[in-house]
């Protein structure tokens, strides 16, 4: 009996909220999201606005502005895929904080959802297009 | 170095206005940031860039992620339904539960607000007077001012006849005919006002009645909206017999409007007129009151008379036409007809015909003051009487914030924004405003009567009045935002962990504050106090001051119909009668008169071009007994033909002006009777003590002439007396119905706009005054609660009463005095330019103002002393063992 209520109970919390884990599952992440929140995954205990901003420039070539990469950083942590701590002062900043992003579980779920997506349509490609290393 | 450093600063300017912009909760890391790419700048690219690009930073920060405040998780239930209920209910038990302080701040503010609306009401019905006319916009009134080289200047909206070709000539029709921007013009005059004014006698049928109209042009009722409902709309006027009358009119004589068309109606016994019109009665914020109208051309025609010779002219221009232009036109065409007097100014003017009713004194040639002043005077003394009330509320709710100060500190701990409590406490405020609002209406709904009373005015109730909610509601919001300012601002500026630690330590400054407002709300009352005994000592003096005449026992009646032959008669036959000491006449009435002419008076030494402007007076024989007035030099008329040809008196002005030295027995003449001074009267007042005494010259006509008849009745029968008159009336002149006036009574109606004043200001002083000891008694109250451990101590230390009394009142005494020293001078002033208004004014003495200050400080002292001795006798064991 009891496991007949258990399922019953998830079928019933499956059911209402099927359409918020709908909209859960897709990523939902912009080309310059994916890529601030790659370079935050890249710079694990040092990434904080500046360093992320150079970060991008050097290995994108974009010129990306601090501002951009701030409001980006703002919109993944509303997002769920960053979380933020404020870290300790350093003199270089006039002795202010920075505040130090960090990837979540589910940025970096999201980020290899994605690239399986990618790696899966890239597959169906045909050959001509393919580049040959695939 | 130090200026390497300042050089390597990014611009100050930037990082101000990214501190002034940028959310508070990401201020840090992103001036952190902009600090740290602008090093690394400076070290890639050098200063100047590192700068630019800083700027460049700063201004991409103005973006909505860096300008969106975080909304802490309380602060946005400020209007939520539940923190609303909840405002509610606190504020509604802090009322009930400081049941005494509620009371003081919602009566006082009533008060403050009652004052304010019946200010309100009676501004707003002085403003609606003459504003319905729909022509409104265009109409005007024209007025002249003169002025000689000498500084010597004369104004006014009333000006005689033109005399050129010897033809009397109507200025309204001349500008008329010759100005191109007049589209109507019309005179205007009255048959009942002063001097010659009396009400008129209309017969039809068997119906007789007295009443009072105008005489004006064919345009009159074009330019005026006086509603036509009966008879010819379009030219009521157009003939010289026709006349039309008002509704009132109509149903006294006739059944229907409709009916009276048409019909004939005899004036005065002399004259028939036809109705042609019949007009809604005139509204009662018109400032041209009549029952009838009369054209023009028929008192030039002879046979109705004028109340004045000198009458305005009012003039509607074309919608488009520019009155100064018009005006200067009618100032040329004025000096043509007139032709140049030498060293004379002749300019005319037209003023707003809306504004004259406000607007009716000259101030330098220019229409300025008059009711309007009081109109300012007033609204003055509602906005000082309302500030006063606020105040008192700043002040108690103020003083009580050591009792709300404990519901702020938790408030506040428990995460309650600064806005939402200044919220709170202006929700509050409001709430009382409008609390008091409620009762102020009540007070203004059942004293509305009075009020009328008071002023002669019929101000309907504000409640159905839309004009007057939006005065309400515009009253509430400012009673609300003032009143409640000072504690909302005040309260939730209050430090949590200091409050909650039990210290709440009051500034210097806000004990100052709280000083100086109390002291201010004192200034406006010693002030209003002030003003109230200047103003109540001259009516007052006014009314009892030695005319020069005895106005006691003096009766006056018109001759009229068939009095004018049968005056010797009726004086024979009433001086017989009961009641009667003594029988007279005289042109005019003896407490008002008006007429003052110049021209026709020659005297012996006059020098050429030499005028004195004078009151020519014919009276009777016994004129100066029955008066009681002094003979300084000569002696009284004589019951003989002799002196009836002969004599004159002038009184001792008309010496002085005349420049005559050993008056007696020189010869004199007006209008061309020739004869000899007998005897110069001392002066008297021939008109209200606002006017200067002038020139009287006086002669005996006991068989001729028009005027009143004037009779004394003996002391204390007058009933007698005026049912012995009626009777010999009825006999002789039983066309006309019996009417008379008490000079004592009429004299009085010459200062019915300072008696209204006097009596208001006497109101409001003492409400202010009220009000402002409510205020002193919550202060004084919470003075006493601060200090109640000091109390019990001092007591227990052997303080006396006496010596506890002493300690609260000395600083609020001292505040009094303060108040006094500063509202002296301002009301000593203020008074000086009222009493400006009288030829004859009591004086500015100086015990006024010790009598101001004085009773400003008993009533303080009063209430002062009966908190201070609730304190004083409280048993120290209770206020010390709370601790």
């Amino acid at each position: 009996v009891r496991i007949k209520v258990f399922y019953v109970a998830n079928d019933l919390i499956s059911k209402s909220r099927f359409n918020f884990q709908n909209e859960m599952k897709r990523t939902n992440l912009g080309e310059f999201e994916e890529i601030v929140l790659l370079t935050v995954a890249r710079l694990e205990d040092n990434a904080y606005g500046v360093n992320i901003t150079h970060e991008i420039i050097e290995q994108t070539d974009r010129s990306v502005r601090l501002n951009q990469v701030h409001a980006s950083l703002l919109r993944l942590e509303e997002k769920g895929m960053v979380n933020s701590k404020m870290g300790d002062p350093t003199p270089e900043r006039g002795g202010r904080r920075k505040r130090i992003f960090k990837i979540t579980a589910f940025g970096q779920q999201t980020l290899t959802d994605i690239k399986e997506v990618r790696t899966h349509l890239w597959s169906l490609l045909p050959s001509h297009i393919k580049p040959a290393d695939l | 170095m130090k200026i390497q450093q300042e050089i390597n600063q990014p611009p100050r300017w930037a990082s101000r206005l990214l501190q002034w912009f940028c959310a508070p909760h990401l201020l840090e890391e992103v001036q952190g940031d902009l600090q740290e790419e602008f090093e690394f700048r400076i070290q890639r690219d050098g200063i100047r860039k590192a700068k630019l690009d800083y700027i460049r930073n700063v201004i991409g920060y103005i973006k909505p992620f860096a300008l969106k405040r975080k909304s802490s998780p309380h602060s946005n239930s400020i209007l939520s339904m539940n923190m609303l209920k909840h405002y509610a209910i606190v504020a509604a038990r802090n009322l009930v539960r400081h049941k005494a302080f509620s009371a003081i701040n919602v009566f006082g503010l009533s008060l403050g607000m009652t004052c304010c609306l019946f200010i309100f009401l009676w501004v707003r019905d002085e403003k609606l007077v003459d504003n319905f006319h729909e022509n409104g916009e265009s109409l005007y009134a024209l007025y002249y001012h003169q002025s000689n080289g000498s500084g010597g200047s004369d104004a006014g909206h009333s000006f005689p006849y033109i005399f050129k070709d010897n033809k009397e000539r109507v200025i309204a029709d001349e500008i008329k005919q010759s100005i191109p921007e007049v589209e109507f013009a019309t005179p205007y005059v009255t048959t009942y006002e002063l001097p010659w004014g009396y009400m008129r006698t209309f017969q039809a049928g068997e119906k007789i009645h007295k009443l009072e109209g105008s005489a004006a042009g064919e345009d009159f009722f074009k330019m005026f909206s006086y509603e036509l409902i009966a008879g010819d709309r379009k030219a009521p006027l157009n003939d010289i017999s026709s006349l039309a009358i008002s509704r009132k009119m109509s149903d006294m004589f006739f059944n229907t409007p409709d009916d009276a068309i048409g019909k004939s109606i005899r004036y005065e016994n002399s004259l028939d007129f036809i109705v042609s019109a019949v007009f809604e009665d005139v509204p009662v914020e018109s400032s041209l009151k009549f029952d009838f109208i009369i054209n023009w051309k028929r008192i030039v025609a002879g046979g109705v008379e004028r109340s004045d010779n000198k009458w305005p002219t009012f003039i509607q221009l074309h919608k488009d036409a520019d009155p100064m232009a018009a005006a200067s036109k009618i100032t040329t065409m004025f000096k043509g007809l007139t032709g140049d007097v030498p060293g004379v100014k002749l300019e005319m003017g037209l003023q707003p015909f809306a504004e004259k009713y406000l607007v009716s004194n000259f101030v330098n040639g220019k229409p300025s003051g008059g009711r309007i002043e009081y109109v300012r005077i007033f609204s003055g003394v509602a906005v000082f009487i309302l500030v006063i009330a606020c105040i008192n509320f700043m002040n108690l709710a103020t003083a009580r914030s050591v009792r709300r100060a404990k519901e702020v500190g938790v408030r506040k701990v428990v995460g309650s924004s600064r806005l939402s409590l200044i919220a709170q406490f202006f929700g509050e405020s409001m709430l009382l405003a409008i609390l008091a609002m409620v009762g102020s209406l009540i007070m203004v709904q059942l004293l509305l009567p009075v009020f009328n009373n008071f002023t002669g005015k019929q101000i309907g109730s504000p409640i159905a009045d839309p004009v007057a909610w939006i005065f309400l509601t515009c009253l509430i919001l400012f009673t609300g935002i003032l009143a409640g300012s000072y504690p909302a601002l005040f309260l939730s500026s209050l430090k949590p962990v200091r409050i909650l630690k039990g210290v709440v330590r009051f500034t210097p400054a806000s004990l100052w504050i709280r000083k100086g407002l109390a002291g201010f709300q004192f200034v406006l009352s010693i002030i209003l106090l002030i003003v109230t005994f200047v103003i109540t000592r001259q009516t007052s003096f006014v009314q009892n001051t030695n005319l020069g005449y005895d106005r006691e026992n003096l009766i006056y009646l018109r001759i009229e119909g068939d009095l004018y032959p049968k005056y010797a008669l009726f004086k024979e036959r009433v001086l017989k009668m009961p009641g009667i000491a003594m029988v007279d006449r005289s042109t005019e009435a003896p407490h008002a008169m008006t007429f003052v002419i110049s021209g026709p008076f020659l005297w012996e030494g006059q020098k050429k071009d030499e005028f004195v402007a004078m009151k020519p007076l014919s009276v009777g024989f016994d004129f100066i007994k029955i008066m009681n007035l002094k003979i300084v030099e000569g002696r009284d008329f004589k019951n003989n033909p002799a002196d009836s040809a002969d004599a004159f008196m002038v009184n001792e002005e008309a010496v002085r002006q005349m420049g005559m030295k050993d008056p007696i027995g020189k010869s004199i003449s007006a209008w061309g009777k020739k004869g000899h001074i007998i005897g110069v009267l001392k002066d008297y007042h021939t008109h209200s003590l606002h006017e200067p005494i002038k020139p009287v010259i006086m002669d005996v006509k006991e068989y001729e002439y028009f005027g009143v008849i004037i009779v004394k009745t003996e002391p204390g029968k007058t009933k007698e007396a005026l049912a012995s008159i009626e009777k010999v009336w009825k006999e002789l002149n039983p066309n006309f119905p019996f009417d008379y006036q008490f000079v004592d009574k009429e004299y009085e109606k010459l200062y019915k706009n300072e008696m209204v004043v006097a009596k208001l200001t006497n109101a409001f002083a003492g409400i202010a005054i009220a009000i402002s000891c409510l205020g002193l008694l919550g202060l004084i109250m919470f003075s006493a609660e601060q200090r109640t451990k000091e109390i019990g101590i001092r007591k227990v230390l052997g303080a006396t009463v006496a010596n506890i009394i002493g300690l609260l009142s000395k600083d609020f005494l001292k505040l009094v005095v303060v108040s006094f020293v500063i509202a002296a001078p301002v009301a000593g002033y203020l008074m000086n330019k009222w009493l400006q208004g009288f030829a004859f004014k009591t004086e500015l003495s100086w015990w006024i103002f010790a009598l101001a200050g004085i009773s400003a400080l008993v009533v303080a002292l009063l209430t002062i002393s009966v908190q201070a001795f609730a304190a004083a006798i409280a048993n120290p064991v209770k206020s010390l063992k709370t601790e």
